[in-house]
């Protein structure tokens, strides 16, 4: 099993990767549940995929729910017509707003020796506003669902 | 997997995703126009005063990212 402080810090640099692609200047947590699902081996990465969301699937309802909510307003990436701008040398290391209430919503599982990733995708599924479960409800993905999936896998893996 | 449309509507969950969805669209179209700019020969003078902000936030912003894609920058 990998140490859960291990496995928050290799998170944390994947999120990082993921938030530069995507020109933020934070970690948020729609770049932490990218990373989870490009982490594999672990019971958070297991229950995305038996759910079909692979690192790919998440980006496309990521990019679905940033053209969604564009279009409430009328614009459109499209409104993108320069060049894409070059990306910042180095990952962002800082969490945002979103990415801190995902540390904090797990930490109510336990204390960081008793959890595991799965309780960290338990603090990105609590959120029922944001861009994530925004996300997930454009993909077709019950967010009750996997939440219960998520529980189940770290219940079975405690045993 | 199914995909699911959800209408269009000015519920507030779909106002205040258009705010963020917004400023990461502004946030993107920035950073694309400043690095035109800078790749034109403006100064950072001139980029911030046509942003309406200071030199020295547009510099904070954006000058390592500019230096490290190679882009030449003019003082003034």
């Amino acid at each position: 099993m990998v140490m859960f402080h291990k496995y928050v810090r290799t998170l944390i640099d994947e999120g990082g990767d993921e938030a530069q692609q995507d020109g933020s200047s934070t970690i948020e947590a729609q770049h932490l549940l990218l990373g989870m699902a490009a982490l594999e081996g672990t019971d958070a990465h297991r229950t995305l995929l038996a759910a079909g969301l692979d690192r790919q699937a998440i980006r496309d309802a990521l990019d679905r729910e940033y053209e969604h909510s564009l279009s409430v307003a009328g614009f459109s990436t499209a409104a993108l017509t320069l060049p894409r701008a070059s990306v910042e040398p180095k990952r962002p290391t800082q969490l945002g707003a979103s990415a801190k209430l995902v540390f904090e919503r797990s930490f109510k599982y336990g204390t960081p020796k008793h959890l595991r990733p799965g309780h960290l995708l338990l603090g990105i599924l609590e959120a029922s506003v944001g861009t994530v479960p925004r996300a997930l409800k454009l993909a077709g993905v019950s967010r009750g669902e996997l939440m219960a999936r998520v529980l189940d896998s770290v219940a079975s893996e405690a045993d | 997997m199914p995909a699911v449309e959800i209408p269009t509507t000015q519920e507030p969950a779909d106002a205040l995703a258009a705010v963020a969805a917004l400023r990461r669209l502004a946030d993107q179209m920035e950073d694309a126009a400043v690095e035109q700019a800078m790749r034109a020969g403006w100064s950072w003078p001139q980029v911030a005063e046509a942003l309406g902000v200071t030199r020295q936030a547009v510099h904070k912003k954006h000058a390592k990212r500019l230096i490290a894609a190679g882009v030449t920058l003019r003082r003034r």
